[in-house]
């Protein structure tokens, strides 16, 4: 079989003086400040920034304050609106009811045909209506927007 | 309605007040008046005598007969607006928001 295979070949050898030097030995990063000197830039850093923070903190605690005062202040009014806007709305359904109701017969405006609703409280007592009575006259989209209102607060 | 008289014990008469409108209820004084009046004229001759109180006292537990109220009017409204008698802003009287 040595004459089927005359090719010469080429053996992988080492180059001429040896291969260069493997570089094992550890570089170590550059360091540009002692540890002394970070220790300290973190304590400096940390009072300036501490002093900032107790600075906005005041800030924050005053308009805090104030606008608890603001809402204190502001929420007699608001109560007061809605109770008025609540008994306006009752007048405004007792004549709603009444234009609706005229030709019902046997119905009295604020009875259920004529039969009161509590039969012992004085003529002239606030008989306080229930949600659905308050929203009787309603267009029935308001009534739900105020009824999904209720269920998610 | 509890069940004391006829079986009493120490956790009845301590939880006597939770299944009641005493303990700062809505019908409070509606209970009061009305239990006052059974205990005066007893069950049978209380059924007649305090009616009124009876009845006032399950309208503000129930709030029935406000809800049957609410049922006539929101009928006879849906009635008129297809019978084609209220139209146009007529037709609702929608209370302003947060009133209620």
């Amino acid at each position: 079989m040595a004459e089927a295979c005359q090719i010469v070949r080429k053996q992988d050898l080492p180059p001429p003086g040896g291969y260069r030097p493997i570089p094992f030995k550890r570089i170590p990063a550059k360091s540009y400040f002692s540890g002394l000197t970070w220790i300290a830039g973190y304590i400096g850093m940390t009072t300036v920034s501490a002093y900032l923070y107790y600075l906005n903190c005041k800030q924050v605690k005053k308009a805090k304050i104030e606008m608890r005062s603001a809402k204190m202040a502001i929420y007699p009014m608001l109560l007061a609106e809605r109770d008025r806007e609540y008994m306006k709305q009752l007048r405004r359904n007792r004549d709603a009811e009444a234009e609706l109701m005229r030709n019902v017969p046997g119905w009295e405006v604020g009875t259920y045909y004529g039969e009161r609703v509590y039969k012992l409280v004085p003529p002239d007592a606030l008989v306080e209506p229930i949600f659905h009575e308050f929203y009787a006259h309603s267009d029935p989209s308001a009534w739900v927007d105020r009824t999904e209102l209720k269920l998610r607060s | 309605m509890s069940i004391s008289p006829f079986l009493r014990s120490p956790f009845t008469d301590i939880t006597g007040g939770l299944v009641s409108h005493q303990m700062l209820g809505k019908c409070q004084k509606e209970e009061m008046r009305y239990m006052d009046c059974l205990e005066a004229y007893g069950l049978e001759r209380g059924r007649k005598k305090c009616a009124y109180l009876i009845e006032d006292f399950q309208e503000c537990q129930t709030n029935t007969k406000q809800f049957k109220r609410f049922m006539a009017m929101r009928k006879e409204r849906e009635r008129q607006i297809a019978e084609g008698t209220l139209t146009g802003d007529k037709k609702y009287v929608t209370p302003r928001i947060d009133s209620y």
